[in-house]
């Protein structure tokens, strides 16, 4: 459902240019739970961005269900990102004035949904937070912030889940439970891409991707 | 449940730097509102200007040579003044070619002593057979000529109708009291020529203060002009015809009351000018610091799914949201202001002050804010579109 033909992507900074993914041709199918390791600095996240169209490629095309997403209107484009795929950032990503459950039901809004607040009270349930829904990102700890951003990448049901180091900041315990959240919901036929460094995560995949100084190596399971 | 719009989110946005969006809000505030007020002092001078000149009902008056200032403030203010020349003086002006209607008036400056209060006060004495000022006034509201014991009076004299004020050792009953014009009528009291000869005759036995006038001695003459002249002919062959008097146009004194205004108002003006512009360049100054603050949580919405649309109108919302709150402080505190000090303002400039009709309101507020709200939008215009343009991965990871 995901197709990256010939991707490139390449920054000039000052004099030099940075290759931060190069050649890269990858396929992701519907239902794949698939994991991307490498160095830091190897890509990772320009790649997880290029496939969700966060990023322009310098050269190559981004193929959704067939469709380059770069052909598309800004409008269609954000409705893409917005009905289709959910992002879990690598840092925190809460947006710091509105308290969690206003955070996790953002998404709704651009969606247009009104009636959305039950299905936000149980995501944060399901990430175990539901007495913290009215709490600000402030007042939350790093890895509240994270399992409250985790309920937002889940509120619109999203069919494939871009996820940029997850567990990173997380503990062994926690770490455990988003990662029984993320199968549950690939059973359920949602397409995951998670970048990690945690053995026990890129265990899970079906696949492992390895990213080496903007080049793809597949070691496939 | 509430919904996550635009305005909600612009309004947490401006709760985050409170001090910072007070500060915009106070400057836009204080550009309104000095607009604002000024804008409805002048707008209230001309409308006393309109209502005074249609109730003095004289194209020119002719007064005694070297009273033109007194004169002016008397009719402009009330100040009270007193001058006098001889009534062979009506008869010459009434002879001038193109004089249509002629009538005298006599002033005489007086305490007045009612019921509540005492103040000073500026009596007119009219000629009922001549007069075409008072006259038309009681033919309205009175329906009968006035009694030598009776008086009309302006509508900033403290007394009522039917109550007794008391003159120079004279009592009269109050027998109407006239409409607001914010001029020197306001603060007069009305009655005929001969009853105030025959207060000033009785002043002599029964007043502390004596008033010394003797029939025959008239203040001012007003004068209408005929269809097809113009006044200022009429006024020149008055001043030739006429030794020992000044004539004043009605033109005269609006402007008069114009150069008053204009002197103090036009040093506001340009200040007001600044302070827009201020404005403007603060609310745009603010918004470049706001998209560099918020790029990565810009990018969070564009990935969430707001379009570049959306976030162009978030940062519109939240400048024409502070401009517009701006806008309505601005008018609300500058027309209280207007209002607590109208009394000292008018005073020191000498000018005369009538509140305009409602629609005059209505216009100069939506007026003052469409300024304030378009200001808004073109101090953030720039900010607005190039937060827009960021490409949403390139903000998260500036902003981290
Ligand atoms: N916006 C950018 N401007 C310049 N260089 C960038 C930018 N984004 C990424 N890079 C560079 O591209 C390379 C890959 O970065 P990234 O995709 O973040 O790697 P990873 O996520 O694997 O750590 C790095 O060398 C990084 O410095
Ligand atoms: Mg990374």
């Amino acid at each position: 459902m995901i197709k990256l033909k010939e991707i490139s992507k390449s920054y000039k900074v000052g004099p030099t240019t940075v290759r931060a993914v190069e050649s890269v041709d990858l396929t992701i199918e519907r239902g794949d739970m698939v994991s991307i390791v490498g160095h830091s600095g190897s890509g990772k996240t320009t790649l997880l961005s290029l496939m969700g169209g966060l990023t322009k490629p310098s050269t190559g095309r981004v193929l959704v269900d067939g469709t380059n997403i770069w052909t598309l209107s800004d409008r269609e484009q954000s409705q893409l990102r917005n009905r289709r795929i959910g992002f879990a950032f690598q840092f925190s990503s809460l947006i710091p004035t509105l308290n969690a459950i206003d955070n996790v039901r953002l998404p709704a809004t651009f969606s247009g949904a009104l009636v959305n607040h039950g299905r936000a009270t149980d995501l944060l349930e399901l990430v175990g937070l539901k007495d913290r829904i009215h709490s600000l990102p402030g007042m939350l700890s790093g890895g509240e912030q994270r399992r409250v951003a985790l309920a937002r990448t889940l509120m619109n049901n999203p069919e494939i889940i871009l996820a940029d180091e997850p567990t990173g900041d997380l503990d062994e315990e926690t770490e455990a439970d988003i990662l029984d959240i993320f199968r549950s919901i690939n059973d359920k036929g949602v397409t995951i891409v998670i970048v990690t460094h945690s053995r026990a995560v890129a265990s899970q995949a079906k696949k492992v991707l390895r990213m080496n100084k903007g080049h793809l190596e597949v070691n496939g399971d | 449940m509430r919904r996550l719009g635009l305005l909600y989110l612009a309004a947490q946005n401006l709760r985050r730097k409170p001090f910072r969006s007070f500060v915009t809000i106070a400057i836009v505030g204080l550009a309104a509102g000095t607009l604002f007020s000024a804008t409805l002092l002048i707008g209230s001078v001309h409308q006393s200007l309109e209502v005074g000149m249609e109730r003095l009902g004289a194209d020119l008056l002719v007064m005694p040579e070297g009273s033109a200032e007194s004169g002016e403030t008397a009719l402009i203010t009330g100040t009270p003044t007193s001058f006098y020349m001889d009534e062979s003086v009506f008869e010459q002006v009434k002879a001038i070619e193109d004089v249509e209607q002629a009538s005298p008036q006599i002033f005489i400056e007086s305490m007045i002593s009612s019921q509540c209060c005492t103040g000073h006060v500026q009596i007119i004495g009219y000629d009922p057979e001549t007069d075409f000022v008072v006259g038309p006034w009681l033919e309205d509201n009175l329906n009968r000529p006035l009694e030598n014991r009776e008086v009309v009076i302006g509508s900033l004299i403290l007394a009522n109708k039917g109550e007794s004020v008391h003159f120079f050792g004279t009592d009269f009953d109050v027998a109407g009291v006239l409409d607001s014009t914010g001029m020197g009528a306001d603060e007069s009291v009305f009655m005929s020529m001969d009853a105030a000869y025959e207060m000033a005759l009785n002043s002599q036995e029964k007043a502390e203060t004596f008033l010394e006038i003797q029939p025959g001695q008239i203040s001012s003459v007003l004068v209408k002009v005929a269809p097809g002249t113009t006044v200022e002919q009429v006024a020149q062959r008055i001043k030739a015809g006429v030794p020992g008097t000044m004539v004043m146009t009605a033109n005269d004194l609006s402007q008069s009351v114009t150069d008053r205004l204009s002197g103090f108002l036009r040093g506001f003006f340009v200040l007001d000018a600044i302070v827009w512009v201020m404005s403007l360049l603060t609310i745009a100054a603010i918004f470049s610091m706001i998209v560099n603050e918020r790029q990565r949580e810009i990018g969070l919405l564009r990935a969430m799914g707001g379009s570049r649309r959306f976030v162009f109108r978030l940062m519109l919302t939240e400048a024409l949201m502070m401009t517009a709150v701006g806008g309505l402080a601005g008018i609300l505190v500058g027309g209280a202001g207007l209002f607590i000090f109208k009394a000292v303002i008018t005073a020191s400039l000498g000018v005369p002050y009538l509140w305009p009709p409602l629609w005059y309101f209505g216009m100069l507020m939506a007026g003052t804010l469409a300024l304030a709200v378009v200001t808004g939008a073109i101090a953030s215009l720039y900010p607005a579109v190039s937060s827009s343009r960021l490409e949403p991965y390139a903000a998260i990871r500036q902003g981290e």
